[in-house]
């Protein structure tokens, strides 16, 4: 990954969450340490949250955060965590993400999601991939196969509301409870 | 259920070179790591939960009909010898040999087959085979691993997959490795650049019990790190093809040897010969390296074929924990250093001299020529 004010190679990956939205950006050692993102007491992030348009702290003239900090927002998993947040922990099992810090182990299987942002910046450096693409177990293809058209049938009705078309949203509601009938997937791990 | 005194009396085939071609690579090994949803990882449970999540997925494991009359113990029934002998045979590992209550090992009755319970994941599945098998030894984990999936809800993520306590192993949760024996490439001095070529592309090096131990009797462990973004058959196909090119690497390293300097090699092979037989004091180290230069001697024809897997026993039952087993007590180093002395000679007292004439007009066993 390549760092997003420079050329040079990305090694220190920084998501900070102002007013519920994710900013994530991707940074080289060099213009990690020029914006003090690597040494957390130096890095103040108040500074960044005052500002409408973030500059650093320390030399706002070169800094890589002179551009607003929108970086890459496009991640499907909106449900980001705090990851700055030293008290960060896992609703699943009371992990904190200091734990993982310090042991390079998880709590539970729900820490993934839980710690979803922190856990995928580092996959990149120890593994080929990103996404799994061996097996799958059986049964769990179809199940979340299943699980997505729920979700997919669910923002379409959440859609149909806002726009105030009720007949549409009525129609995705009887849909989605006979579906729910059916199958109701509740013994699956995590939604991607 | 099969008892600890029986496991230990009959070591496993793959535990005493029985694969004809395993004179470079001793044994090939698949390990799955696998959790349950809704179950804290072992290392963060607390110990109830683990105790009854341990009493759920022991239950399970036994069903198995790969596990039938198997051996199965609670690791905290276990004396810390005990614990250290599994570790020494590999059929648990040092992780699991320091976790208490909670934690079980199941093997199979022919040991191809051994389930960690609550190691560092809820699950470690493994199996070891003589030689360059990873093939067979993945068909048989998958099988089992088929079996256990509809038993016990995985914990798996469309885009992580198999999820478990560590990153590192998230996605296949496949470990492959192999172990090999490479006095050729150590020797020669290529063993620097083989370790380079296969950490570049992605492998680890390591010494005979994993992570963070060192190379003794020239033994070396390659394995894949990456277990997420390939496939199980891409690791698998990519470890054995690189295995293969070690293996001709280190034939055409012996070849080269006896070649160049046969004198140097008859001068390792008998000095080893004599040290063996007749040291009445000898530490472990010691002992492995020159056991490596019997077995490299073996291959080089100037033993009898069955020296192999006479070393191969020796390699085990030679190292700290079995040796105490074998005494049954405490033992102070010095006192292991006597017995292991002991026991090296009067395994090795039926070694014919080395026949050093070998050497000068055969090469070391080479069926196949190196392929690529």
């Amino acid at each position: 990954m390549q760092c997003d004010y420079c050329n040079n190679k990305a090694t220190v990956f920084f998501t900070q969450i102002i007013d519920g939205n994710s900013k994530k950006s991707c940074l080289c050692e060099a213009c990690a340490t020029q914006s003090g993102v690597i040494d957390p007491d130096g890095f103040l992030l108040g500074n960044i949250e005052a500002s409408a348009n973030p500059t650093s702290p320390t030399n706002p003239k070169d800094s890589p955060f002179d551009p607003p900090l929108t970086g890459d927002t496009t991640d499907p998993a909106t449900h980001t965590p705090p990851t700055l947040e030293k008290s960060a922990t896992c609703p699943g099992c009371g992990f904190a993400l200091d734990d993982l810090k310090k042991t390079g182990r998880l709590g539970c299987s729900q820490c993934y999601q839980s710690f979803h942002n922190e856990i995928r910046h580092n996959l990149g450096g120890m593994h080929k991939g990103t996404s799994h693409t061996g097996r799958v177990p059986e049964g769990m293809l179809k199940a979340f196969q299943q699980r997505q058209h729920r979700e997919q049938l669910q923002q379409e009705m959440d859609e149909a509301i806002q726009a105030e078309d009720y007949e549409k949203a009525a129609a995705l509601r009887d849909q989605l409870s006979q579906l729910s009938e059916i199958d109701p997937g509740d013994n699956l791990t995590l939604e991607p | 259920m099969m008892r600890f005194s029986t496991l230990l009396k009959h070591p496993a085939d793959w535990m005493t070179g029985a694969d004809a071609d395993s004179t470079v690579v001793l044994t090939s090994r698949i390990r799955l790591a696998r959790n349950v949803t809704d179950a804290p990882f072992p290392g963060w449970a607390r110990k109830q939960e683990r105790i009854d999540l341990l009493n759920h997925l022991r239950q399970k494991i036994e069903q198995l009909p790969e596990m039938k009359d198997a051996f199965s113990q609670q690791l905290s029934d276990l004396t810390s010898v005990q614990k250290q002998v599994l570790v020494e045979r590999h059929l648990i590992s040092r992780e699991q040999a320091a976790r208490g209550e909670g934690s079980a090992a199941v093997v199979s009755r022919n040991q191809k087959l051994s389930v960690m319970i609550n190691e560092e994941d809820h699950l470690r599945l493994q199996s070891i085979r003589s030689g360059l098998h990873l093939r067979e030894a993945y068909n048989l984990i998958a099988h089992v691993d088929s079996q256990l999936e509809k038993l016990l809800p995985y914990a798996f993520d469309q885009e992580l997959g198999y999820l478990t306590a560590c990153p590192t192993n998230v996605g296949t949760g496949l470990r492959a490795s192999a172990m090999l024996h490479l006095p050729g490439l150590v020797i020669s001095d290529h063993i620097g650049q083989t370790i380079h070529a296969a950490s570049k592309l992605g492998l680890a090096v390591r010494g005979i019990f994993g992570e963070g131990t060192e190379s003794l009797g020239h033994l070396f462990q390659i394995s894949n790190q990456s277990t997420l973004g390939e496939s199980e058959d891409d690791i698998i196909n990519r470890l054995e093809r690189v295995i293969h090119q070690v293996r001709d690497h280190e034939r055409h390293a012996r070849t080269k040897l006896v070649e160049d300097d046969p004198q140097m090699v008859a001068d390792k092979i008998s000095r080893a010969y004599g040290l063996l037989r007749h040291a009445y004091v000898i530490d472990s180290k010691e002992a492995l390296n020159h056991l490596s230069l019997i077995r490299l001697g073996t291959d080089m024809g100037c033993f009898p074929k069955e020296t192999i897997s006479i070393c191969d026993s020796l390699l085990m039952d030679i190292e700290p924990a079995h040796l105490q087993y074998h005494v049954d007590g405490k033992l102070a180093p010095e006192e292991r250093d006597t017995i292991r002395a002991k026991i090296v000679r009067s395994r090795l007292q039926n070694l014919p001299t080395p026949d050093i004439d070998s050497l000068n007009n055969t090469s070391p066993s080479d069926p196949t020529p190196p392929s690529e």
